[in-house]
């Protein structure tokens, strides 16, 4: 069985935790500085481990020590957002635990993959895999698969149909700059706009892009989680089970889509070993502008911030 | 909320395998009815004992009686001879359509709000025998030939690309015949067109393997045709019945107007729920694709002609 480490037993790593036990994907260590936290979630979740036929295991720690040797790796620590509040500042709080953490992993576990899940996504993805100094391939950020997960969600509550036969594609920064590529959007292989409406479609793009926000003000300052535990789980799996899944993913690119340094999302074939390959799908020339100037931005975005960084 | 209860016809390769993936889903008491004594007998019990360790919980029993099946909410038929060696493909209709006759009238007695799921070869024409003995409603008789056809087609696609099965899918279109009509444009990886992956040579190959799919495997197995993927596919199709899935996928669907087609079972998207077929989604097709379709429903078109012929003869 594969093992996976979860830095964070906030409610985004712990629903990791219980998303790969009630899909038998791999054995859990939750670690959390925060004395008893992780060890009080883990035991907790083993005792519905009889009812719910768990067959891993789930072990909570105070020590980042219990991530040795993982398979994979999640970074599910920092702060999140707070309603307004400005990027810029999340990154500079959380980049400086993303970066102890990253100490961490490659002292304990230098062959594992690596999952990033604090935000800014991209920006801290980036920063995660210039620390780690493993190979791009190694280093995943979560973004695009979960905006991708909302928008089939999305489509199917429109259509009245089952979600499992949803697909569609989400590239670039996950912001609300990110591009849906409208053509990938589909029901069973029929394009959606075709059975919803061009209109329909348009808006519910745009719900996509505000959807954190939308559950931020909803849930009133509790961020949402359980779709971002989903898709941690969905890479997860892909990994631990090495079934080559194409998932739309934040990794750095060199060279693809025309972009280099950038961590940002993209479609990719997940694997044992991380990013088995990076696909180059056909976008449309208002797909392709939206693509590159949410790209620029990203990156000035970055700049700003280091810059800032350096000043302090 | 009562139990549910789906009846499979015919326990041979294919009916026992659909039982097995049905009860696996542990969605539905089962019951097996086959004419030959103490086969679903021997079969159902053979699947309870291995229950214990696959937690199925509810009763699957094996019958020679019909009288079984009384209240299902689903049907599947599977019942029928494979063709033998020197059987041509009237003698085939004339003995099939004889056993589907006769399970369709046990279905309209025992189980008359029952959905029908078909898979009796030859597939369009036994959903015609199916409709015209039971007079159902036609969204509850649908037969199984789509969603087998574009699994073969996705895997197919999978195998090649190297990618997960679960990021493929396939739309399959028309009569489950040679004259099927894959739609490459509408099968994607991801999303993305298997059109924008591979060149048009590839696709050709990959439409030609689908369309022989069955085929294939019979010229491997000499004695026997495919099971499992049709066995899977009518499980889907109970699957999503019985739990108002609305999943959309290809099945044969009696049409009355849609795609230009009248009063014929043919291969066309649809809305699977607990009524049946919840709605035919009509795609724009292009104008060789719109051909393909309608060559497809000639052939059915044939087919159901020569079985008028036979009962007018009879």
């Amino acid at each position: 069985m594969k093992r996976v480490g979860i830095i964070g037993s906030g409610n985004v790593g712990t629903n990791i935790a219980f998303f790969l036990a009630e899909n038998r994907i791999a054995s859990v260590r939750l670690v959390d500085i925060k004395a008893g936290v992780a060890m009080g979630k883990a035991l907790d979740l083993m005792q519905a481990g009889p009812l719910r036929g768990y067959d891993t295991t789930i072990e909570g720690s105070n020590g980042v020590e219990s991530i040795v040797g993982s398979d994979v790796v999640v970074i599910a620590a920092g702060r999140v957002r707070k309603p307004g509040e400005h990027r810029i500042d999340l990154y500079l709080n959380n980049s400086q635990t993303v970066k102890a953490i990253c100490a961490d992993i490659q002292r304990l576990a230098p062959q594992a993959v690596v999952i990033n899940m604090v935000e800014p996504v991209d920006s801290l993805t980036l920063l995660a895999q210039k620390t780690l100094g493993f190979e791009r391939q190694r280093v995943l950020g979560v973004g695009g698969l979960l905006s991708a997960t909302r928008l089939r969600y999305l489509v199917s509550h429109a259509l009245a149909t089952s979600p499992r036969e949803v697909t569609g594609l989400i590239v670039g920064p996950h912001r609300s700059t990110m591009v849906v590529l409208r053509d990938t959007v589909r029901v069973s292989g029929i394009p959606a706009a075709k059975l919803i409406g061009e209109d329909r479609l348009d808006a519910i793009i745009e719900e996509v892009r505000n959807a954190g926000d939308t559950i931020l003000q909803m849930a009133q300052w509790s961020t949402a989680f359980y779709a971002p535990s989903a898709a941690a789980c969905g890479l997860i799996e892909a990994v631990a089970r090495d079934t080559h899944a194409i998932l739309p993913v934040s990794v750095r690119l060199e060279g693809e889509y025309g972009i280099s340094g950038l961590c940002v999302g993209v479609p990719a074939q997940v694997g044992a070993g991380g990013v088995e390959r990076i696909l180059e799908v056909r976008m449309s020339e208002k797909e392709r502008q939206a693509f590159d100037s949410a790209c620029a931005e990203l990156r000035s975005a970055i700049q700003q911030a280091e810059s800032r960084q350096t000043a302090s | 909320m009562p139990r549910r209860k789906v009846s499979v016809i015919g326990a041979g390769n294919v009916g026992a395998t659909a039982t097995y993936y049905i009860a696996e889903k542990v969605i539905a008491d089962i019951v097996m009815v086959d004419v030959m004594e103490g086969m679903t007998q021997a079969k159902a019990l053979d699947f309870l004992h291995s229950g214990p360790m696959r937690s199925y919980d509810g009763p699957i029993s094996g019958s020679n009686d019909f009288a079984t099946i009384t209240n299902s909410d689903v049907v599947v038929i599977t019942a029928g001879l494979p063709r033998k060696p020197g059987m041509d493909r009237m003698d085939l209709l004339k003995a099939n359509t004889a056993i589907v006759k006769t399970a369709a009238q046990h279905i309209a007695r025992y189980a008359p709000n029952a959905t029908v799921i078909v898979v009796s070869n030859p597939l369009d024409v036994m959903c015609h025998v199916v409709l015209s003995t039971t007079g159902f409603a036609i969204r509850r008789v649908i037969g199984m030939a789509g969603i087998l056809d574009a699994t073969r087609f996705r895997y197919f696609v999978a195998e090649h690309i190297g990618c997960s099965l679960s990021v493929v899918h396939a739309m399959v279109l028309g009569g489950h015949g040679d004259q099927m009509v894959p739609i490459p444009r509408f099968t994607t990886v991801a999303g993305i067109p298997i059109t924008e992956l591979m060149d048009q040579a590839t696709i050709e190959r990959l439409v030609d393997r689908t369309r022989k799919g069955g085929a294939e495997i019979v010229g491997l197995l000499k004695t026997g045709s495919a099971y499992y993927a049709p066995a899977a596919a009518a499980a889907e199709m109970v699957e999503a019945i019985l739990t108002d899935r609305r999943h959309m996928a290809p099945c044969a669907a009696y049409l009355r107007g849609e795609y230009g087609i009248e009063n014929l079972f043919i291969g066309v998207p649809v809305i699977l729920g607990k009524h049946g077929i919840e709605s035919v989604v009509e795609l724009d097709l292009t104008d060789d694709e719109k051909q393909q379709l309608l060559a497809s429903a000639a052939a059915v078109k044939k087919g159901v002609d020569e079985l008028h012929t036979f009962f007018k003869v009879n």
